[in-house]
């Protein structure tokens, strides 16, 4: 058998169990092809975790969202050796998880919910049933009192009401220039409990609240940021006019809750999480956009081809396969731009790296940090070359330098407000290191030109692959559909065999005559 | 014919009619079924490759110092002190990286062919960065390779601005396909490399007269800097010199290969290097699509499997000779 027709059986083969599994899950499983054919939802996680001992029974409970269990919007708990079940009681709903004699050591659970994008925050208003609450006193003396009063009364000198109230007593206790009674009281919450500043801010604002007479209590949200990975519990503070119980953000004392940034997991007062019989605990959410509707999700789930799909992982782990699955495309374009185009790059899969530090910042932005990094390594390289260091400590310096660089970048682009140059961490900034070397000892042997050359069509290509990767339609794909990239794998499997002429050829021998 | 897009590009048509050959083509068609991956050893390390040629007794530059450890740096100056001019090079270098060519000493000062002039320091320096990879294949550690450097014959100094002129000739199976001489020139800084501003100079295989030069991709028929005519210069030696590449193409058992040779005034043609991946501006060079050579030599290997090197190179010189292909000087 030659070897052009094992190829081309290869490639028959991996193209139809790829789009085979791809119809068959379309068709079947009715996942839709196509982004945006369904409204996206998204999917937050609960992780609970803990320390536990053999002999101990556990037991885990964990507040529910009132609304999930209001309108079952999807949810699923999932544990290894636990029972479990919802408990719904006069105090909200709670996941109760137990076990006798659990497995010593960490132990994790799991609680998913579901909901479509747009939805309700779970923060809305609620009326107040039964007697009215009252805000109970938090039982402050002396200096203290005073200085809370006094802080009290400024905020109610500017406000009409109980809202504007919250918004001005949380912009008075949060500002950074601080009077000598916030200065006071803070002393006092610093030293009664260790605390962060978000936690002392809570605490306080819901001291200050009832000491005014309006009855407040603790909330937790869920910042609704895929970006954000494992994300703790957001603080929230629900406090009552009277006729309603309401909840804010304490961070931003002035803005409503909106259903597109933030979802209300705990209300009502209750502990987020109770552990009994185990140490350590913990709970951390995570949160993803799912392009793939509810009903169409448990079909998927019940299917053996389920296992296809990254869907079937644990939230955190699936927030990283978002890029993992990104990485051949990447290649593939690399591929074609190398050998059918004939871009010269430096380094052959560099500016897939570079494409993927590209997707997490805007994309002006990341072009012009590398160009800088870049240009300003370059500059200390020939100052480098002066000294005659050998190679490696050459390089390293280089890496110090730049990383160095890196910093004042950050302080100063913070400064002037823009937060975006953070993400420069992001760059594989080893592999920058040694383009930058690389890059000087073209420079030298070849010329600027050359050099130039090289890094742009680098660039080129990177910028090329991350706007490749940056189409809603090939993510999507490469996330639902991962066994598309069996496709992929062939397409490059016939590359390697393309013998024609490179574009870049075509120009190169434009002159070629033969006589 | 001329055509208004032949400012800009040649369709691929229009290549393949030429024969021309690209580098997929030529990675997929020649390199990868005669290279086997296990001979790239020979030719990718000098050391290697210069042991192999002096166990058949080829005439190769010979070695005055070959630098391993950081430790043999700093003898260089001391053990080099009987020798006036040399050229140093990484073991493992690719393209001519890395090459430093020492013309004559001025007291303690070693002073490059086109006047630059090193200290010790920079010397030792110089061998440091070959010893850690810079200039090498894929960066690993290397060895510098210390040797004598070629005088040029004189034929060839009126040729090549600063900087001996090599010959390139590339080869299947075994014959002979293309000859190129590399001259350089002011702008290319004494290197020979093409796309650097030297000078191609494609050479009759038959005669070893050259018959067209290109630079920058445009025909030329005098040197830019030197005035010199290059058309029409008969090389020296040139049955030795085709000789000595078939005895490479033996030595190293690859099927597609480049030799790189130079001639000295005393010594006559040396082998420098060969070449496991040579490059396609030969083509440019002699006006002559690869294919129209390499596909005859692949159905005359396929019928006489077994020829002697004076028959492979009678072949290739009846064949490929300019006459036999109609070129005409310009």
């Amino acid at each position: 058998m030659s070897s052009k027709t094992r190829l081309l059986i290869t490639v028959c083969f991996l193209c139809s169990v790829g789009m085979g599994i791809a119809i068959y899950k379309n068709r079947k499983l009715g996942v839709p092809l196509w982004v945006g054919e369904q409204n996206t939802s998204w999917l937050v996680e609960a992780r609970v975790s803990f320390l536990s001992s053999e002999q101990k029974p556990v037991t885990v409970k964990l507040a529910l969202p009132q609304v999930a269990i209001d309108e079952g919007i999807g949810q699923n708990a999932g544990s290894i050796g636990f029972g479990y079940s919802t408990d719904i009681g006069t105090s909200g709903a709670k996941e109760v998880w137990s076990a006798r004699q659990p497995n010593a050591g960490n132990n994790a659970l799991y609680y998913r919910i579901r909901f479509p994008e747009r939805y309700k925050t779970g923060g809305a208003n609620e009326e107040v049933k039964g007697n009215p609450p009252v805000a109970e006193s938090p039982g402050l003396t002396g200096s203290v009192e005073r200085a809370a009063r006094a802080i009290i009364e400024q905020s109610r000198a500017v406000s009409s009401d109980d809202d504007t109230f919250f918004t001005h007593l949380f912009l008075q206790i949060s500002r950074e220039n601080r009077s000598q009674e916030l200065l006071l009281l803070r002393r006092h919450y610093e030293i009664e409990e260790k605390i962060d500043e978000q936690q002392l801010l809570i605490v306080m604002g819901i001291d200050l609240l009832r000491m005014a007479g309006i009855p407040a209590r603790l909330a937790h949200g869920v910042k609704l940021d895929p970006e954000a990975g494992t994300q703790a519990a957001l603080p929230l503070i629900e406090y009552s006019d009277g006729v309603s119980w309401k909840v804010k953000n304490p961070a931003q004392p002035n803005v409503t809750l909106r259903s597109d940034n933030i979802f209300v997991w705990n209300r009502g007062g209750n502990a987020l999480l109770e552990v009994f019989g185990a140490d350590n605990s913990k709970v951390v959410f995570t949160v993803t956009k799912d392009m793939i509707s509810l009903e169409k999700m448990d079909q998927l789930r019940d299917s053996p081809l389920f296992v296809s799909t990254i869907l079937a992982l644990p939230l955190s782990e699936r927030s990283v396969f978002r890029y993992v699955v990104l990485i051949p495309l990447g290649a593939f374009v690399v591929v074609v731009l190398r050998n059918i185009i004939g871009v010269p790059t430096l380094g052959t899969f560099m500016p897939v790296l570079l494409a993927l530090a590209f997707l997490e910042m805007p994309l002006g932005l990341g072009i012009l940090m590398f160009v800088v990094i870049v240009a300003a390594g370059l500059f200390f390289r020939f100052f480098l070359s002066s000294m005659n260091l050998l190679v490696v400590p050459r390089v390293a310096a280089c890496v110090v330098i730049v990383t160095l660089l890196m910093v004042l970048m950050s302080l100063v682009s913070w400064r002037l407000g823009m937060r975006d140059v953070l993400k420069i961490t992001l760059f594989p900034m080893i592999i920058i290191a040694w383009t930058i070397e690389r890059m000087s000892l073209i420079w030298e042997e070849e010329g600027k030109r050359n050099a130039i050359m090289q890094v742009g069509g680098s660039m080129l290509v990177a910028v090329i692959a991350f706007l490749f990767m940056k189409i809603p339609q090939i993510q999507y794909w490469a996330q639902y559909f991962p066994e598309l990239l069996l496709v992929v794998l062939s397409i490059i499997l016939l590359i390697g065999r393309y013998t024609g002429y490179r574009l870049s050829e075509l120009h190169r021998f434009r002159n070629f005559s033969e006589s | 014919m001329h055509q208004w897009w032949h400012r800009w590009f040649r369709t691929p048509k229009e290549l393949r009619a030429m024969g021309v050959v690209g580098i997929n083509m030529r990675n997929a068609r020649f390199l990868l079924p005669n290279n086997p991956r296990k001979l790239y050893q020979r030719v990718d390390n000098k050391l290697c490759t210069k042991a192999l040629a002096e166990e058949r007794g080829l005439q190769i530059p010979k070695t005055y110092l070959v630098v391993k450890s950081p430790h043999d740096v700093r003898l260089i100056e001391k053990q080099l002190a009987e020798y006036d001019s040399f050229v140093m090079k990484p073991a493992r270098g690719s393209g001519g990286k890395g090459v430093l060519v020492i013309d004559h000493r001025d007291g303690d000062v070693y002073v490059k062919p086109s006047g630059v002039r090193l200290s010790g320091e920079e010397l030792r320096h110089h061998a440091d960065n070959i010893l850690a990879g810079l200039y090498s294949l894929g960066g690993n550690r290397d060895q510098a390779l210390i040797e004598y450097r070629v005088t040029p014959a004189m034929v060839r100094t009126v040729i090549s601005f600063q900087g001996a002129p090599d010959i390139r000739i590339v080869m299947l199976h075994g014959y002979p396909v293309m000859a190129m001489l590399r001259a350089a020139t002011k702008e290319s800084d004494g290197r020979a490399n093409l796309h650097q501003g030297a000078i191609g100079i494609g050479i009759d295989l038959a005669t070893g007269r050259s018959v067209r030069a290109v630079h920058h991709g445009n025909m030329v028929s005098i040197h830019p800097d030197l005035k010199s005519p290059l058309i029409g210069l008969q090389m020296p030696f040139w049955d030795q010199i085709m000789e000595l590449a078939v005895s490479c193409h033996e030595m190293t058992e690859l099927g597609y290969l480049g030799v790189d040779l130079m001639i000295d005034e005393k010594i006559g043609p040396l082998m420098i290097e060969v070449n496991a991946r040579p490059g396609l501006a030969i083509q440019m060079a002699n006006g002559v699509g690869l294919m129209n050579r390499l596909e005859p030599v692949v159905s005359r290997h396929m019928s006489h499997p077994n020829e002697s090197r004076s028959e492979r190179i009678a072949f290739s010189q009846k064949m490929f000779s300019a006459k036999n292909e109609s070129v005409p000087a310009p």
